[in-house]
């Protein structure tokens, strides 16, 4: 018992009186839940892998995008984790392929290139079909040091390298938006 | 009478992790608190009132709560963005840097309005000229002043004797310089140049903008980033992770192209 509580309280945002709850009710769970929940646990970490080509975690590589011919081979779009690939196929809007970095430039944590899936980045780029890098890190200034640090590295002079627009949020204030996205949205202000 | 359940403050942002489903735990410098950790509620929802405030390097106004674990920003006012400083990665990864050594030496609930000043000026000096490292070697120098680490530059703290205009040792172990008839069993001890100890006398006399008009020649430039990022990295008792990639940078020195 103190044992099952002790692994969950290793989970992020589970503290330990939350562990003790989960603990309990996987007791009180009958045995065939309890079983699936250990086996999806188990079979996770045993069937997926880092895709080859984007990195994404898949249970096949190449991942789904990738093997996809329908997709536009010739636009990357670079996200920091996998969560951000199933955002940005939520919109339905971009159908090119994908590189998930696994991370951000983190000086302060310790975090540098050498320890994001950047190496696999640049190597992608050597293709020569590829012709628009879009880098959708968060506009955060982490994000922003990732980006620029792509940007600069990247090593190709006829490969168009774009980011995602800065600005308003749907349903955002202007009273409450800070300075600099606020100058961000103006600067990127368009024809209606 | 009942303390009062909200208070205002200022403060720089040093660093955040997220919390829970959408919250963020801000680590933040205030002028009259020193360090203080807190609460920014959903500030991780893009429609948050708090997006966007709560970057590290920015200097906000806040209004606060007294939580029950932990203090909640209930309100925040960007009053310096540093937004020039946030064009350019080495300008960045220079204001983490400052952020990471006031973490480290900046105690909570113990104002420290110099260190916040300090760190104030300096970001405003990077901004001016990222390029430039005097910013960075003032900010140490003056980071051990404010903390009472201050070395000793003019006699030698084994001896006491007044210091010759010579080349000398210096050790943060023992406190700073000391002269070449005295040698202490010491692991930090090193060799200190005349001229490095003249540009660190100037930095004890002269403020940002003259310490940024500097110009040292490369050989006296690294002896003073080892002495003083060894001397900091020594009294904050581990070593300063954002150094690595900021030596990653200067080592490349790439022209800076902001996307």
């Amino acid at each position: 018992m103190s044992r099952l509580v002790q692994e969950l309280n290793r989970l992020p945002g589970i503290g330990p009186k939350s562990a003790q709850r989960l603990a309990y009710y996987i007791i009180r769970l009958p045995d065939e839940e309890a079983y699936a929940l250990a086996d999806a646990v188990t079979s996770v970490k045993q069937n997926i892998v880092f895709c080859e080509e984007c990195q994404n975690l898949t249970d096949a590589s190449p991942c789904q995008v990738c093997s996809d011919p329908r997709r536009d081979r010739t636009i990357i779009c670079v996200v920091e984790d996998p969560l951000d690939v199933l955002a940005m196929e939520r919109t339905r809007t971009f159908r090119g392929l994908y590189h998930v970095l696994h991370g951000v430039i983190s000086p302060i944590n310790g975090v540098g290139p050498d320890q994001l899936k950047l190496r696999e980045l640049f190597s992608r780029l050597n293709q020569p079909d590829i012709a628009e890098m879009v880098v959708a890190t968060n506009p955060t200034l982490e994000g922003e040091a990732t980006a620029m640090y792509i940007r600069r590295h990247q090593g190709r002079d006829d490969l168009k390298v774009t980011h995602l627009a800065r600005g308003l949020p749907v349903g955002g204030s202007l009273e409450y938006t800070d300075e600099t996205t606020l100058t961000r949205a103006f600067q990127g202000r368009q024809e209606i | 009478m009942a303390p009062p359940r909200t208070y205002r403050c200022e403060a720089i942002i040093l660093s955040y992790t997220p919390l829970g489903e959408a919250d963020l735990l801000v680590t933040m410098f205030t002028r009259d608190q020193g360090k203080v950790r807190a609460v920014g509620k959903g500030a991780r929802r893009s429609t948050s009132k708090l997006v966007g405030h709560l970057e590290p390097l920015t200097l906000m106004r806040m209004s606060m709560a007294h939580g029950r674990n932990m203090d909640i920003i209930s309100q925040g006012e960007v009053v310096q963005s540093f937004s020039k400083l946030k064009e350019d990665l080495t300008g960045i990864t220079k204001g983490l840097y400052l952020a990471e050594l006031v973490n480290g030496f900046g105690a909570e609930d113990s104002a420290n309005p110099e260190l916040y000043r300090l760190m104030i000026e300096t970001l405003l000096a990077i901004e001016t000229d990222p390029e430039s490292d005097m910013p960075l070697r003032f900010f140490e120098f003056h980071l051990l002043q404010v903390s009472g680490l201050m070395p000793e530059l003019y006699h030698c703290v084994e001896c006491r004797a007044e210091l010759e205009p010579d080349a000398h040792r210096f050790s943060p172990n023992v406190g700073g310089t000391l002269c070449l008839d005295c040698n202490p069993e010491d692991a930090h001890l090193r060799l200190l140049s005349l001229r490095a100890l003249k540009v660190l006398r100037l930095l004890d006399r002269s403020d940002i903008a003259a310490a940024c008009k500097l110009s040292l020649d490369d050989s006296l430039a690294a002896e003073l980033k080892s002495l003083l990022s060894t001397t900091v990295s020594y009294w904050l008792g581990k070593e300063i992770r954002s150094n690595s990639f900021l030596e990653r940078l200067n080592n490349e020195s790439l022209p800076e192209v902001y996307i």
